[in-house]
Parts: structure tokens; C-alpha cells; sequence
């Protein structure tokens, strides 16, 4: 029954998406209702979000909509800030009254979310919580797939990725930024490293907003390390490589936790760089045909929005997927009820662009579905694991 | 039966107590709970930072000081919350007066240097928060910590708690408004060496208002920590709470205890008006155009613009009151005679230099009960000098000066003030913000006989009326001319009844006319039995008025006795005119 439902959603949104089965939605709209941050210091990466929602919700309408009906999406902006965000959803939930929501951006508006969707006994479909274990509502769902324990499960990843290649490093350095969910991330792989066998060198931690990275980047050229952790968000990976290259240094090998992937990828000095991802536009990703029509249409609209980089990667893919779980849980119960949602999202598995996601481990999450891409001439390709690898891609060393 | 505005602040926060029993959706009551909360952080801003001027953007510290003590104490130690907003009270009100001590110390760090200064400690509180226990970098979840049922639900209690703190917010602001402790800090806004001089204990009163802002602040964040359930250093030491604050509350008006209220309320209305997605950048923008264009159009906020300017309730002269005050003299006329010619101020082998320049040198003064003592000599000779260590406003360097058998070198000059002494400025000093009578009342409060404010204005009153101004009693300082300005600050010193009036050239600038009213009025001062030191240029008023001189040159006491004596002496001759070269 599992994997019928499972082939039934997935088949019936590839042949929705490929325009075979059209039926003009009527009648009320599903009104589904969300936050963004879509102006204040979060708004660069939430646009990626509004972006994605708008073709899913075009592309939903142009097939039969939700259970035959339109869908509506009520977007609201919460200007980056967390306790806007669990007012705005009370609002949606009590005033607008809402079928559905699903979650907004950032770890600190979605944890204020759930608060919210938790009093009103309502489901949470998510896309970037980057801390699992605070997530302890049963009815939230995470589309981001990176698995209840991220800092174990990430790292380790990528040290098989490391280990793998041709000059798997003995010594290590981690820097990081003291933000929430990067610092999660940064000590569990100073843990994991510890257990592998990699000798820490150098451990250096800065503040989120730091701009000089001028003294870090001499530590680290002091302590020699085979590899370079960096617990990087935004464009903090650009503003160390910068200041290593202001003192000739160049990492040897190196990793970036969240970084602002356009501007990374440009950089010359970041030829190597490795970071973690779980959808790249190229094959194997986009030899899924709803991947494929979600690349094009994504590129296209984000280049009319302007945005720095206009490639799908992981926020955008976790956008994507977001959505459609909250399709793929619609269309198989065939109900809006929440509590019909939550007990099918739990028994069932839904097959997305970043892969197949399930909800039955800690927290609701699954398996870690996190790969290791890296800069290659400037753009990024999956190298691990091999099976999801661009064609012909292989990590490079130095 | 007239209801006080603390009644009303009462009966609106019970009426809005009765909004969660009508069963309104959750999100009016969470944004209430929001509105609330800001009118309570922008008021609890504005009771140092609006009533005294030492504009703060360290609000976030404290706001913060009382988010984390919250957030440990229920996340890490268990303690029930409700427990732990008396903690974060504490927490942050102590925080906040340690910073004070230190600093209301020190005389620089004044307008934008305080504002730097307390912006830097957000900086490091921040970084001390992120890099211990406290939060160590991943944030601090609230998500397992029982809230109490104290509404029906949990949007409600939040409301309660929010609508409850704000109440008490509210009066406590309203209360230090109306209360001495207010009128103070407004002095120290507009001037305040003017304030301690008058009077006014400029460092307690202004540690005392940093410790209740601090702890509305922390208690605030006490509560916003559940409500967001999640906190994190990069949230909650963000610059946009002080900079919020500050908004707000020019917004509404700074010198109204419920201008913070009006702001808080129009920008969290605004926020929530310009939400929707479709155009989100736009709605900022339009939230942005509106308020600039509010304040261009009212730079003293709605509240500076429609409640006028004046801040206490005045009444009009008891018209029973037949004698004025300056009839009344501070002491029985009998006691007063008998102790004439007593020595009142005794200062001896006083020294004081600025930089090298030795402007007083081993001076000797004494000044007799009941006289006027002209105190004489060129420019830059060390009167006012004089006037300024004697009154506290200078420390001096050596030396000793007791006032009657008290000694006052060394004391804080708002104890010299309720000591008995007071003083002019040779340029007037009026307190800009505070009209002509809350200018005199100020010293009548704070002065030696620390009247409450309705006789202080009483008393005000008859000053003004004593020295000519009584018509300009509504007007700010700023509308008078130099000789009624001159006036007021003869009738700000005489308000405090003061034993010992120190006159700095309060006739220089004045008209001949002008001058020959002023020199009535000082001999009417004195002739109740005041003692006077008389600084002057103006030698026929000098001659006229005063029973001895004493005349300065370098700092030092050249001579003194009977002014027709001590003016034909060759050293007071060359002094003021030089060495004759043949």
C-alpha cells in the first residue's frame, strides 16, 4: 500500500507537471497560507522561497489545482523577525482562516511557526530547519532532508568523501561562525573528525557579522592543515578566502557549511571548495523530468527577478519539495484535514526532486539525503556519493 | 468625581482585560500582546533616555539581560516562569545601575558618547552571552517550558502578562512624570550642572530611573523569551530594538510620559498594515514615507504637538494670599537681628587652577549674616570662579569653606543648594524646555525647604510676581528678553529662600532704567534679611548697594573693607586701570 501510494503520487504529479492530464480546478480555492521573510536581513535567500511557491502554485493551477479546487496562497511578509512570524500565522489560522500552511524561512521564524501550528493542532510542512532536535511538535514535517542528527551524519559524509579521494587529509581545521544552526553544525564535525581519526590543529570560532577575517585566515596558515572546515553562512566563505589570498595562502582543501553558493562559485580563489547540497541542476537531479521543468522554469524567473545567481540548488529544491509533499499528502487522503495529513505523512514515504523523503525517525525526520558538491571552473558539481555525482565529476585535490 | 489619569490607565487596562473573555481570534490578542509590548519597551526607554536626555541605544542590553536570565533559568534550571520574571527585573535593573554608577560619573559621557557608550555594552554583553554557558552559540529552545494557564489560552495569557506589565509600565512612568524624581530628570535634560546647583541629586535620580527602565526592560524580555520560545544572540542583541524604541518614542513624543504609548501603537499598527506578500518592499517603503513625514511635520512627536507643552497640573494664585513671599522672610525678624554680622560663610586659603592657570590662589572670604558683600575686580580676576567652588559646581583644589557651622568643601553642590546657598549664572542658565514658573518652582522643590509642588508653584508665583515676571509665567525662556531672563534667574536663586545668594553681574547687558529696578529689587532682598554676594562691573550699583568689598586681581584677595575705603586704594586703582608709565 506504501509504495502503491507512494508510485500513485509520484506518477500523478510527473504527468500533472508534463501538462498530460489538464482539468480547469473550480470551486472554492484551497487557500494555503504562509510567512516569508521577504524584507529585512533574510529576504536575500526568503525571495528564492516566493519564487518557488509561485511556479508550484501556478503550475498546480494550470493542472486540476487541490482535490479539483484552485489553490490560493496567502503569503505574508514577516520582515525576518520571529515574533512577527507567530503572529502573522495566528492570523493566518484565526482571521484568515487558512486551510493549510506550510513553513516560513529561517530556523528562529519556523521554530516561532510551530509554536503556532502545535496550539492549533495544525500540520507544518518546513524547508530549512537547520536544527532537528528542536523541532519536538508531531505534526511538522520537514521537506529539508538532512536526517534527526545533521552534525553527525553531515560530517561524515563528507570525511567518506574526503577519504575517498586521492589525498584524504590527516590534519584538520575548523573555523566557524558562532550562528545557531552553522555552530550545530560545526561541533558535531569537530566531533566526528575527533572520532575518524583527524588531528585538529586549529579550533577558531568568530561571530556571525564578523568582517575581519584577516587574523583567522593567518591562523590557519600558521597551523598547516590538510583540511579547512569552515563553518561559513552567507558570504562569510568569500570574505576568509579573500583574506587568505591577501597572505598568499591557499587551503589546500576546503569546506563550506551554508554558503551563498552564486557568489562562491565565481570566486577564483574557491576553485576546490567543497559544501554540502541536496539538488544540483544536473544529471542525475535532472533526470527526473518534474526536476528538469522546475530548472527551466526556476532559471528563467529568477533571472527576470533579478537575483545574483539563478540556479536551482538546495534552498530551491527544498522549496520545491515542500510543496510537493504537501500535494503528494493532499491528493492520497484526499483531505485537508491536518490530522488525516499528519497520520499519512507519517506512513508514507513521497518521492521529491531532492529524492525520496520520509517522516518516521526522531522529530519526524528521515534519512540525510546531504551530498558534497564542489567548485569546479566555476561551477558546482555533485562529486559524492558517486551514484548522485554529475557525469564524469570526481572530487579534485590539490 | 474627577478621574486622575492613573484611574484611567486603570479602568483602560481593565477594560482590556475583559477582551479574551469575548473569544476574539488568537491573532488580535498576540498582536495586542505585541503592541503592548513595545509600549512598554519604548516607555520604560523613555524614563532615562526621554525625561532626562541621556539617550540610551543600549535598550537591547537590557531587554536582552532580562530575555536570557528567563530563558536560563526555566530552559536550563527549571524554574516555574512566571518565578523567573522577578529575576529578570533584577537581573537587568542591576546590570543597568552598575553601568550607571560608573558612568553618570563621568561628566563627558553626556548626548552622543553616552548613546555610543551604551550601544557598545549591547556589543558586549552580546559577545559575552554567545561565548559562555548562557547560550554558547546554538541558541537557547523554550519549546518544553510549561506555560501557566493564566487565560484561557495561551495567546490569552500571553496578553494578560503583556497587558498587565504595560499598566504598571504606565504608571510607573506617569508617576516619576508627575513625582519629584521627574521633574528632576527633566531639569537634568535641560542643563544639568543648572539642575545640581538648584538642588536636584543629579546621580541618584538618574540611577534611579536607569535601574526602573532597566527592570521594565527585563521583565519584558522575560516574557517576549517565551513568546518567541526559541532565543538567540543574533535576535535578540540586534540593533533594531533600541533603534524601535527610539522611534517610537520621538514619535509619540519624548516630554509626554504617554508619548512612548502613541508611537508604539502607530508603528506596531503600521507594521501590521503593510504585511502582504504581493508587495512587501513597497508596504516598508510606505511605512518608512509615513513616518518621516510625521515627525518633519511634528519634530516634538504627536503628543509635543497636541497635549502642549506643559507637564504638571498648575493652579492660579490663592487669592487669599495677600503678602507676597517676598515679604516673608526666611527667619524670625528678632533671631535675625540678634545674629547679624555673624560669619555665615567662612572659606579659607582656597586654591583653584584650570590647566596651569591658577584662578584662585590661597583666598580667604568671609561673608557676614545679613550683609551685601561686593565682590569686585577685572575680568578673569576668579569671582565667578569664586562663586562656582563655593556653590559645588567646581571642586576646589585646597582649602576649606564652612556655611555656618557646616562644612560644604567637597560636598555635591546640590547639597550646598539644600544647605541654603544659592547662585546666579552671569549668563543666564533657564532650564530651555521648562516654562518661566516651573523654572523658579524647580528650586522651590528641591531647594532648602523642599516644598511639594503646589506650594513650590505657590511660591513661584509670588517670586515672579516679586521680580516683575508674573505676566510671563506660561512663557519659555526663550521668548524673553535679556533683562527678563536676568529676572528669572534672580527669581529661580530667591525661590529656593536661600540664606546665602550669590548675585553673578546681573546687571551687565541692563538698560540705566533697568539697573535702577534691579538695584531695588537686590536692596528689597536684602532688606528681608537675605545675605548677599554681589559680583559686578556695574561700580554705581556697587557703591550703592554693598556694606563691604572684597576685590580679586590674579586670583588673589587684594583688599577689602568699606567700598569708599577699599576703591581709592593704588593697588585696586591699578588693578583695574594698570601702572601709570611717565
Amino acid at each position: 500500500m506504501k509504495l502503491a501510494t507512494r508510485i500513485i503520487a509520484a506518477l500523478g504529479a510527473a504527468a500533472l507537471s508534463l501538462g498530460l492530464a489538464q482539468a480547469a480546478p473550480s470551486g472554492a480555492p484551497v487557500r494555503i497560507g504562509s510567512t516569508l521573510a521577504l524584507t529585512g536581513p533574510l529576504s536575500g535567500t526568503a525571495i528564492i522561497h516566493k519564487i518557488v511557491g509561485e511556479i508550484y502554485v501556478d503550475d498546480l493551477n494550470k493542472r486540476d489545482g487541490l482535490l479539483g479546487r484552485p489553490v490560493e496562497w496567502i503569503l505574508k511578509d514577516d520582515q525576518s523577525k520571529p515574533e512577527l512570524a507567530r503572529t502573522l500565522y495566528e492570523q493566518l489560522i484565526t482571521v484568515d482562516k487558512v486551510d493549510l500552511i506550510i513553513g516560513p524561512y529561517a530556523t528562529p521564524n519556523i521554530i516561532a511557526a510551530m509554536g503556532v501550528a502545535q496550539r492549533y493542532n495544525r500540520v507544518l510542512i518546513h524547508h530549512t530547519m537547520g536544527i532537528p532536535s528542536l523541532a519536538k511538535y508531531d505534526m511538522q514535517f520537514p521537506a529539508w532532508s538532512v536526517g534527526p542528527n545533521p552534525e553527525t551524519t553531515v560530517p561524515n559524509t563528507l570525511f567518506d568523501a574526503l577519504a575517498a579521494s586521492a589525498k584524504p587529509p590527516k590534519t584538520i581545521a575548523i573555523v566557524t561562525s558562532k550562528f545557531p544552526s552553522v555552530y550545530f553544525m560545526s561541533v558535531g564535525a569537530r566531533e566526528v573528525a575527533k572520532k575518524r581519526g583527524l588531528q585538529e590543529v586549529l579550533f577558531l570560532e568568530w561571530e556571525f557579522g564578523n568582517k575581519d577575517f584577516g587574523p583567522i585566515a593567518n591562523r590557519v596558515k600558521d597551523a598547516k592543515p590538510d583540511f579547512v572546515f569552515v563553518g561559513a553562512i552567507g558570504l562569510e566563505g568569500n570574505q576568509l578566502l579573500e583574506a587568505m589570498k591577501k597572505i598568499d595562502y591557499v587551503p589546500p582543501m576546503h569546506y563550506y557549511m551554508y554558503p551563498a553558493p552564486g557568489p562562491l562559485a565565481k570566486l577564483p580563489e574557491a576553485q576546490g571548495a567543497l559544501a554540502a547540497s541536496i539538488f544540483e541542476q544536473h544529471p542525475p537531479f535532472t533526470n527526473n523530468p518534474i526536476a528538469a521543468q522546475f530548472v527551466k522554469e526556476y532559471n528563467a524567473r529568477a533571472a527576470k527577478a533579478g537575483l545574483p545567481d539563478n540556479s536551482v540548488e538546495t534552498q530551491a529544491a527544498a522549496s520545491f519539495s515542500t510543496w510537493q509533499v504537501l500535494e503528494a499528502a493532499v491528493t492520497a487522503t484526499k483531505s485537508l484535514d491536518d490530522k488525516v495529513l499528519a497520520a499519512w505523512l507519517k506512513q508514507n514515504q513521497v518521492d521529491t526532486i531532492q529524492g525520496r523523503l520520509r517522516f518516521d525517525r526522531a522529530n519526524n525526520y528521515g534519512d540525510d539525503l546531504m551530498r558534497v558538491k564542489q567548485v569546479q571552473n566555476g561551477h558546482w558539481v555533485t562529486v559524492w556519493p558517486k551514484e548522485w555525482a554529475a557525469p564524469g565529476a570526481k572530487l579534485i585535490t590539490p | 468625581m474627577r478621574v486622575t489619569a492613573s484611574g484611567w490607565i486603570a479602568i483602560a487596562g481593565l477594560a482590556l482585560a475583559t477582551v479574551p473573555f469575548f473569544k476574539p481570534p488568537a491573532f488580535y490578542e498576540t498582536f495586542l500582546y505585541l503592541v503592548f509590548y513595545w509600549i512598554v519597551l519604548a516607555t520604560s526607554w523613555n524614563i532615562l533616555s526621554g525625561y532626562s536626555g541621556y539617550f540610551s541605544f543600549g535598550h537591547g542590553a537590557f531587554f536582552g539581560a532580562g530575555m536570557y536570565t528567563t530563558a536560563t533559568l526555566s530552559g536550563r534550571y527549571d524554574w516555574a516562569f512566571l518565578w523567573t520574571l522577578p529575576a529578570a527585573a533584577l537581573v537587568a535593573a542591576l546590570f543597568g545601575t552598575a553601568i550607571g554608577a560608573v558612568v553618570f560619573r563621568v561628566g563627558r559621557l553626556r548626548g552622543e558618547l553616552f548613546a555610543l557608550l551604551t550601544l557598545a555594552v549591547t556589543f558586549v554583553l552580546a559577545t559575552v552571552v554567545l561565548n559562555t554557558r548562557i547560550d554558547g552559540g546554538q541558541g537557547v529552545n523554550l519549546g518544553g517550558v510549561a506555560l501557566p494557564a493564566i487565560g484561557p489560552t495561551p495567546s490569552a495569557t500571553f496578553y494578560f502578562l503583556a497587558l498587565a506589565l504595560t499598566v504598571i509600565t504606565l504608571w510607573t512612568a506617569r508617576g516619576i512624570y508627575q513625582a519629584r524624581l521627574g521633574t528632576g530628570l527633566f531639569a537634568i535634560h535641560d542643563d544639568e550642572d543648572v539642575a545640581e546647583v538648584l538642588g536636584v541629586p543629579t546621580l541618584r535620580y538618574k540611577l534611579v530611573a536607569f535601574g526602573v527602565s532597566c527592570a521594565l526592560a527585563g521583565v519584558a524580555g522575560g516574557i517576549h523569551a517565551m513568546f518567541v520560545s526559541y532565543v538567540t544572540v543574533g535576535e535578540t542583541f540586534s540593533i533594531i530594538v533600541p533603534l524601535t524604541v527610539v522611534l517610537m518614542s520621538v514619535l509619540g513624543g519624548t516630554r509626554h510620559w504617554l508619548g512612548p504609548t502613541v508611537g508604539a501603537t502607530i508603528i506596531t499598527g503600521l507594521v501590521y498594515a503593510f504585511t502582504a506578500g504581493d508587495y512587501a518592499i513597497a508596504g516598508r517603503a510606505a511605512v518608512g514615507l509615513i513616518l518621516v513625514v510625521v515627525i518633519l511635520f511634528m519634530p516634538n512627536g504627536v503628543l509635543g504637538r497636541f497635549a502642549g507643552r506643559s507637564r504638571t497640573p498648575t493652579r492660579a494664585p490663592d487669592a487669599n494670599r495677600t503678602a507676597p513671599a517676598a515679604a516673608r522672610s526666611t527667619a524670625p525678624a528678632q533671631t535675625r537681628q540678634q545674629r547679624q554680622g555673624e560669619i555665615l560663610l567662612d572659606a579659607r586659603g582656597v586654591s583653584k587652577a584650570f590647566r596651569g592657570v591658577q584662578a584662585l590662589d590661597r583666598v580667604d572670604l568671609q561673608v557676614r549674616r545679613g550683609e551685601i558683600l561686593g565682590l569686585v575686580g577685572p575680568n578673569g580676576s576668579g569671582k565667578s570662579t569664586m562663586i562656582n567652588v563655593v556653590s559645588g559646581h567646581f571642586l576646589l583644589d585646597s582649602g576649606r569653606i564652612a556655611f555656618g557651622d557646616r562644612e560644604v568643601s567637597g560636598m555635591a553642590a546640590h547639597r550646598i543648594a539644600h544647605a541654603g546657598i544659592a547662585r546666579t549664572y552671569q549668563i543666564p542658565r533657564p532650564l530651555a524646555h521648562m516654562n518661566v514658573l516651573e523654572n523658579v518652582a524647580l528650586p522651590a522643590m528641591f531647594g532648602r525647604n523642599s516644598l511639594g509642588r503646589i506650594d513650590a508653584e505657590r511660591e513661584a508665583r509670588d517670586w515672579l510676581e516679586f521680580t516683575g515676571l508674573a505676566g510671563k509665567a506660561d512663557a519659555l525662556p526663550d521668548d524673553l528678553n535679556l533683562h527678563q531672563r536676568k529676572f528669572l534667574e534672580l527669581a529661580r536663586a530667591l525661590a529656593s529662600r536661600p540664606s546665602l545668594l550669590f548675585l553673578d553681574e546681573v546687571l551687565s547687558g541692563l538698560t540705566p532704567s533697568e539697573i535702577d529696578n534691579a538695584i531695588a529689587t537686590i536692596r528689597a532682598i536684602r532688606d528681608q534679611g537675605a545675605t548677599i554676594v554681589f559680583v559686578e562691573h556695574v561700580m554705581r550699583a556697587v557703591m550703592e548697594l554693598a556694606d563691604r568689598i572684597v576685590v580679586l586681581n590674579y586670583g588673589r584677595v587684594i583688599a577689602e573693607g568699606l567700598p569708599q575705603d577699599v576703591m581709592q586704594r593704588p593697588e585696586v586703582v591699578t588693578a583695574y586701570l594698570g601702572k601709570p608709565h611717565a
